[in-house]
């Protein structure tokens, strides 16, 4: 599933100090139809604004979801959740996938981007949680939104004049942060890192830069892999892209450093072991220390400790392999995506051993 | 012919029209109500217990309640539609019919082609006959040795699979942190491929295709794995053999090793002296070792080049002077920029 995202609630805090005045941000969308092609990852911006990545049209969408009720609910629970969206749209849970979850920190809804048929003429919904047990569609048909290409890859921009390109770029996470959403991507090609920080609200002229990150192994190796997932985070009051690749270390960049045609070394502060896919991270407090809780691709949760981050250093030697520490939560099994609730709880889609999805408030361990 | 939903007392339901829609006759209640609760009054869901109601629109025509389903019904799956005002009752379940399965998708073909692959491998490309289904792709693929043992986890598991538009074309990616050197995985786990073992790339049958059918048949490509490569791709070992003038036989470049088929088909463009592009077709040849560029229009005399860009990849990942895993990452270039390599030939 794609990994979903959430800021740091210091991340948030500071956003709200310096964020532009709150009606400029939703002035931006226009009401119409939201020609989504495809909907996959997801992450919430400032005003309850959804931003859906949409990987068969190659933009992100910004959607008004007008859902900015401020609620305060206890859980958000919902047994066979996968057959009651495929339900809602008039089919079986074999027939759809669930693509990503985010929750609006706002109202506390959780919102899922669906595919309708699992082929490339599957048909993209967004659905919400309405209530105690119900869900219900967003409408595209008149919403508030706008749009932005995804700018091309340097390569993309250079050759690829003959047009018969099956070239497409998988977008495997996006978030928002300091008033830029960041896109993760991963070509069907090219094996390189793709990310990508653009400025919103989106303007037509700037579709934003794309930035390669490369980081360094074990003071040797240099690669420029792709971004599986990331989340941000405050290291030393700077904030920063945690960020984890598919080749499983994380690597903290400070967003600062994402600028338009830069290439950055990113640090490898952690390897989490092999066979191990980072799919969703989140970071909160409990207890008055930091956590960052990562669910992996059917292997187990995994909670370390957000802490003095600046004291990891570079993995520099082959004696310093795992840099931070992290422990594995066995009571979490099959856990397919993941988003913070609210400051003492997780929301969670677990697949049972039966293979039902489940919707599951979990207390952050 | 409609299908007909057993009715009770005077109501009937059926399910017909295209796009289908539902509708409800005989009662003699709903039409004198002024604003009637319709989406409590009649009920459509699949046929499960437990679920919510379908989305859709309500409208009267006339005397008659239609439910139009916001998205088309799925064959083979089954629908109740209930009806309940006062005394009138009436309910059916409607199964749209599937046509019979049959299985016509096959794997045309998969990149690379060769029979000997470099234990560093990284992607392969696989072609299918028809659009397939999102989803399975993980469970779907296997890598076995020789003796049938399956290799875990070689690839990298991705939820977003790697498809092209129109999902005929898979790309699976070796685990990239077992083919990097220095990573935990290759440390601990060490390479899917090895050296002088056989392997096979197994797709099975039954994976579904976009229509939900499985495939024909499955289909299996046997390869050595050879040493690692570690060295960049280097043009200045790749031999053209020019046209002759006047005529619009094809440029042909043989590349010393087999080179990424998809970026082979993107990555080479033929300029003329002044850097106007040169229109052509290009196919690939020999096991991706060869490049093949048929102009449009006849070859004119002169100095042409050929511009390749720097990121064009072997079957191990390695670029034009720049390794897969480079052993100097403090020679980070400050400029992010694709660089063009550029190769001259003449055309006499």
């Amino acid at each position: 599933m794609y990994p979903t995202r959430v800021l740091s609630v210091f991340l948030l805090a500071a956003l709200t100090l310096s964020a532009e005045p709150a009606a400029k941000m939703s002035a931006s969308l226009q009401p119409g139809k939201a020609a989504l092609k495809s909907a996959g990852p997801l992450a919430f911006g400032p005003e309850g604004i959804l931003f859906v990545g949409d990987f068969m049209g190659a933009s992100i969408f910004a959607l008004d979801t007008a859902d900015t009720k401020a609620a305060k609910p206890a859980s958000l629970d919902l047994a066979g959740i996968d057959q009651k969206i495929a339900a809602l749209i008039g089919t079986t849970a074999d027939q759809i996938l669930i693509n990503d979850m985010a929750v609006n920190s706002i109202s506390r809804r959780a919102y899922f981007s669906v595919s309708r048929g699992r082929g490339p003429d599957g048909t993209p919904v967004i659905v919400r949680t309405a209530g105690a047990g119900n869900l219900e569609i967003l409408s595209l048909d008149n919403i508030r939104h706008s749009s932005v290409g995804l700018p091309n890859s340097p390569a993309m921009d250079a050759k690829d004049r003959r047009g018969t390109s099956l070239r497409l770029e998988a977008i495997t996470d996006i978030g928002y942060a300091e008033g830029n959403v960041i896109v993760a991507g991963l070509s069907n090609e090219e094996f390189s890192s793709n990310l990508r920080s653009i400025p919103f609200p989106f303007k037509e002229a700037s579709a934003g830069a794309s930035v390669e990150i490369f980081h360094s192994q074990h003071g040797r190796f240099e690669t420029n892999s792709p971004v599986r997932t990331f989340t941000t985070y405050d290291i030393q009051k700077q904030p920063h892209l945690l960020a984890a690749y598919t080749c499983t270390p994380l690597v903290k960049v400070p967003l600062s450093d994402l600028q338009p045609g830069k290439k950055i070394k990113g640090v490898t502060i952690a390897e989490l072991g092999n066979r191990n896919r980072p799919l969703d991270m989140i970071v909160y407090k409990k207890g008055g220390a930091e956590f960052i809780l990562m669910n992996n691709s059917s292997r187990g949760v995994m909670k370390l400790p957000a802490a003095k981050l600046e004291s990891y250093e570079a993995i520099t030697a082959q004696t310093e392999k795992k840099g931070i520490p992290y422990e594995t939560i066995e009571s979490l099994k099959g856990v397919e995506q993941l988003d913070r609730f609210d400051d003492a709880n997780a929301l969670m889609l677990i697949r049972s051993e039966g293979g039902s999805v489940d919707l599951k408030t979990v207390a952050l361990p | 012919m409609p299908m007909l939903g057993a009715a009770q007392n005077s109501v009937t339901i059926t399910l017909d029209g295209d796009p289908p829609v539902f509708r409800v006759q005989g009662s003699s209640i709903l039409p004198r109500l002024t604003s009637p609760n319709l989406i409590n009054i009649f009920k459509v869901s699949v046929d499960k217990d437990d679920v919510p109601q379908m989305t859709g629109d309500y409208s009267m025509q006339g005397a008659t309640l239609v439910f139009s389903p916001a998205y088309r019904l799925e064959p083979g799956v089954s629908y109740r539609a209930v009806f309940h005002l006062a005394g009138e009752h009436g309910s059916g379940v409607f199964t749209p019919p599937k046509p019979k399965p049959v299985p016509t998708t096959v794997v045309e073909r998969v990149y690379p082609t060769a029979s000997e692959l470099p234990e560093n491998q990284l992607k392969f490309y696989i072609h299918f006959s028809a659009p397939m289904s999102r989803g399975d792709a993980s469970q779907r693929i296997h890598l076995r040795e020789e003796s049938g043992a399956e290799v875990k986890l070689p690839f990298l598991e991705l939820d977003e699979e790697l498809w092209d538009r129109d999902y005929r074309r898979l790309t699976v990616l070796f685990d990239p942190g077992r083919v990097k050197r220095g990573l935990l995985p290759n440390e601990e786990v060490g390479p899917a491929l090895i050296q002088g073992k056989r392997y096979s790339l197994v797709i099975d049958a039954a994976w579904p295709d976009a229509v939900g059918v499985p495939l024909k048949q499955g289909f299996q490509k046997n390869f050595r794995a050879t040493a690692a490569d570690r060295t960049a791709l280097d043009p200045k070992t790749w031999r053209i053999t020019p046209p002759i003038a006047g005529t619009a036989a094809p440029l042909i470049v043989d590349l010393n090793e087999p080179v990424d088929a998809a970026l082979l088909l993107r990555f080479i463009d033929v300029v003329d002296r002044k850097g106007k592009l040169i229109k052509g077709v290009v196919t690939i040849e020999r096991e991706e070792t060869r490049w093949v560029f048929s102009p449009a229009e006849a070859w004119t005399a002169g100095e042409f080049r050929l511009e390749i860009l720097t990121t064009l990849e072997d079957l191990a990942g390695n670029k034009i002077g720049h390794l897969f895993d480079v052993d100097n990452f403090q020679k980070v270039d400050p400029a992010l920029k694709t660089e063009i390599y550029s190769l001259p030939f003449k055309v006499k």
